[in-house]
């Protein structure tokens, strides 16, 4: 308590003051002052979050291509959308490859890479901070860097796949390589941020688990398995939601990687370059707003689902517990 | 401790709540205060009265630029110019400014993107002001080349006035064609080669070491490639569509047009005179060209300055190849890839727009531009001109360069170009990489029909 409060809460004298002023005393103050502390990040959050989700739902059921005034089409961009849209089922198809393709290896290998990381062995300190490296890395530059790497007749990855008598893999430039290159790229993004969750709640799981396991003879593997996955179950479910998240959200890396139009061909063309291409290519920005409303309830029933299951479990894990 | 922070800090152990309150003033009254002169910075920053010149160009392409703003700014010094130069994206830039209500007064207009903005009612119909102008309409007329000022008339307005051709042709190097004994490419696009004996050219200038690797190729192109393709296949009688204008079948599926892809594809990836995607990744097509490990390079003539700084490059420039299919006895052709000067139809400064581009698509403008060593201008007068001719000392071919604007031909011009162009890049790739025949491209005119038919 601060010597500010002090006063106001303890002495009757200054109580009393503030009901006879109805309302000017200094809780009412202070209710004051906590708005004006909050006022410019409401004013902030309005501006740029608010108003532009409002926007793009009123966009939704417009046409409008920025230079002329939007006109009313109700729902007919989300019926061409499904109905008559080709290259929306190509993009869903893309996006649940590369959803895939990145979460199940993000959290995989973060899992064992937070397991390695949450051993006290000397010098760990450098590992975790050479792990998490790519993490203050932007994602533009990391895909420009990858673009050399992939590079079929001079990168490094065939370079050193020669080595081991593997002929060069044309990364970027067959289709079926291309989303290959585009999920290998997405993971070694996504790893540092989820290690960095994991390792956080591994660091909370109660030494005296580990002692008991010890003591019932658990090895290693099995006190990772048993205890610790169980017990960073939140995590593990907050990485995935986020993760999941921004694989549906992936354009920069796809942008900077595969080009604009998510090629070769259609083999990276993701909802994120879609929804960009309608809106800054096709100037389509009610079809793009509609787009990206269809994203926003897909993720949103993925996230109530996958919540759900989620709780579910943990609920009958401690009646199984108790 | 400074008498400010004393008073603070008693305050507060005084338990006074003004403490906040003060401190959340000064804080407002010092952001407050900290804006202002940065506001105000702003404010001395954006000269309102100025005419706005959006542009794309590289860092040389924008001095040349810059060359004819200043020269116009010398002759019209109460006209203020603001030059604005576009980042990537020009069309995302443009929507951008325009949504803000800021579109600028004069921006550059490209061959094949321009419809779009002008079907939106974007762009001024230049006619009314011509109507007004009679002399210099005539002037214009009489030295322009008929099919590039032709490129901007869409749906009988003109909205634009071109101010330089793009096309491409071919540069070649001198001294591996001598080496090789090779005889010189022709000089004129009224001579042209034919497929065949281009073909035979760059089979000769190719050479691998034992390993198989090209140490040198015959033939590169720096330009897309898909464009590219559709050169070859202009080339091979093929127009893109008939009419260019506001089409609604692209010839794709023409038997001619998918001969001249299957010959191109097949340069890289069954020639193997022309380096094939993979090799493409890792090297720019121009660099190789400019060390002397490639023969023959399509490109524009913003290629040109690239060249000339290279050191040791020997270098002159010569027509397309044509293909079995053209007529016997037609020249080749260029493609006519031009930008224009565009008004935007909500500028409040139209006189003083009409007075800019006047001044950079007319005779003084050109001048400028033919000497630039970038730019082919598109005026009669400036392409004839000594300025324009030495600026191109180096090469012998000048020919190429002077009667190129009159022997190209345009693309389709239609707002659903972006369309078309996502779908090509879509389609073209597997041709172009070998792993489908170009008669797969059949498929592709259906999409780009139907995307013409409903854009």
């Amino acid at each position: 308590m601060t010597s500010v409060d002090t006063p106001a809460a303890a002495s009757p004298v200054s109580a009393r003051r503030a009901r006879g002023s109805k309302g000017k005393g200094p809780s009412r103050r202070r209710a004051r002052s906590g708005r004006l502390f909050i006022a410019p990040n409401l004013a902030a959050v309005t501006v740029f979050m608010v108003f532009p989700l409002g926007f793009s739902l009123y966009m939704s059921f417009q046409q409008w291509d920025v230079f002329n005034p939007p006109k009313f089409l109700g729902l007919k961009n989300f019926e061409q959308l499904f109905t008559s849209d080709p290259l929306f089922l190509i993009a869903i198809r893309n996006t649940l490859i590369f959803t895939i393709g990145t979460v199940l290896p993000t959290v995989l290998i973060s899992l064992v890479v937070a397991g390695v990381l949450n051993r006290k062995i000397k010098g760990i300190g450098i590992f975790r901070t050479i792990v998490f490296l790519p993490l203050a890395i932007s994602s533009v530059v990391m895909a420009v860097v990858w673009q050399f790497v992939f590079n079929t007749d001079n990168g490094l990855l065939n370079i050193m796949l020669g080595w081991i008598g593997v002929g060069p893999i044309p990364w970027l430039v067959e289709p079926r390589w291309a989303m290959i290159s585009l999920c290998m790229v997405s993971v070694w993004r996504s790893v540092p941020f989820a290690t960095v969750i994991l390792l956080a709640a591994m660091q909370g799981v109660p030494e005296t688990v580990y002692e008991a396991a010890k003591v019932d003879g658990a090895g290693h593997i099995r006190q990772f398995v048993s205890i610790t996955v169980p017990l960073i179950r939140g995590a593990l479910s907050f990485v995935t939601v986020i993760s999941v998240i921004h694989a549906f959200q992936a354009f920069d890396l796809v942008y900077v990687l595969n080009g604009a139009n998510g090629g070769p061909e259609t083999a990276t063309y993701v909802l994120g370059i879609m929804l960009f291409q309608h809106a800054f290519s096709f100037l389509e920005f009610g079809y793009a707003s509609a787009l990206a409303w269809v994203m926003f309830a897909i993720l949103l029933v993925l996230t109530v689902l996958q919540l759900r299951i989620t709780r579910e479990r943990s609920w009958e894990a401690s009646r199984g517990l108790s | 401790m400074t008498p400010v922070n004393r008073a603070a800090i008693s305050s507060t152990m005084l338990g006074k709540p003004f403490g906040r309150r003060s401190l959340l003033r000064s804080a407002a009254a010092l952001t407050a205060a900290s804006l202002a002169p940065w506001a105000a910075g702003c404010a001395s920053d954006d000269d309102d009265d100025a005419l706005t010149f959006f542009f794309a160009a590289n860092p040389d392409e924008a001095k040349a630029r810059m060359h004819v703003v200043d020269e116009f700014r010398r002759r019209h010094p109460d006209i203020k110019v603001r030059p604005v130069l576009s980042g990537p994206g020009v069309m995302q830039q443009l929507s951008t400014f325009c949504a803000g209500g800021r579109c600028p007064d004069v921006l550059m207009g490209w061959e094949l993107t321009y419809a779009e903005l002008a079907a939106r009612g974007v762009l001024l119909d230049l006619n009314t002001l011509l109507a007004q102008d009679k002399a210099f309409a005539a002037e214009l007329k009489s030295e322009s080349i008929g099919s590039l000022y032709d490129t901007f008339t869409y749906n009988g307005g003109q909205y634009a006035l071109p101010e330089q051709w793009a096309g491409n042709y071919l540069f070649y190097n001198k001294q591996l064609f001598a080496e090789a004994g090779v005889p010189p490419p022709p000089t004129t696009w009224e001579q042209p080669w034919t497929f065949a004996q281009f073909q035979d050219a760059a089979t000769a200038l190719t050479h691998r070491s034992g390993s198989g690797r090209a140490m040198q190729w015959g033939f590169v192109n720096t330009w897309w490639s898909y464009y590219s393709a559709g050169l070859f296949a202009m080339n091979n009688g093929v127009p893109w569509s008939t009419p260019l204008k506001n089409p609604t079948h692209l010839n794709f599926d023409d038997d001619a047009f998918i001969e001249a892809v299957q010959f191109y594809a097949d340069l890289s990836n069954k020639y193997r005179v022309a380096p094939n995607a993979s090799e493409v990744q890792s090297m720019s097509t121009a660099d190789l060209f400019a060390v002397g490990k490639a023969a023959i390079a399509l490109g524009g003539h913003w290629r040109y300055q690239t060249f000339i700084r290279a050191q040791g490059l020997d270098f002159d420039v010569t027509c397309m190849p044509v293909g079995p299919s053209l007529p016997k006895g037609h020249a080749a052709l260029s493609n006519i890839g031009s930008t224009g000067l565009a008004i935007s139809a909500s500028s409040q400064r139209k006189e003083q727009a009409w007075e800019f581009v006047k001044f950079a698509t007319g005779p003084i403008g050109q001048a400028i531009i033919g000497e630039s060593c970038l730019f082919v201008p598109v005026l009669r007068s400036a392409l004839n001109s000594d300025g324009f001719a030495k600026a191109h000392q180096r090469i012998r071919n000048l020919a190429v360069l002077t009667t190129g604007p009159a022997h190209s031909e345009g693309l389709p011009v239609t707002p659903a170009w972006e369309k078309v162009v996502a779908l090509m890049d879509r389609e073209f790739g597997p041709v172009l990489r070998g792993s489908r025949p170009a008669t797969s491209l059949t498929g592709l005119s259906h999409e780009v029909d139907e995307v013409l038919r409903a854009p």
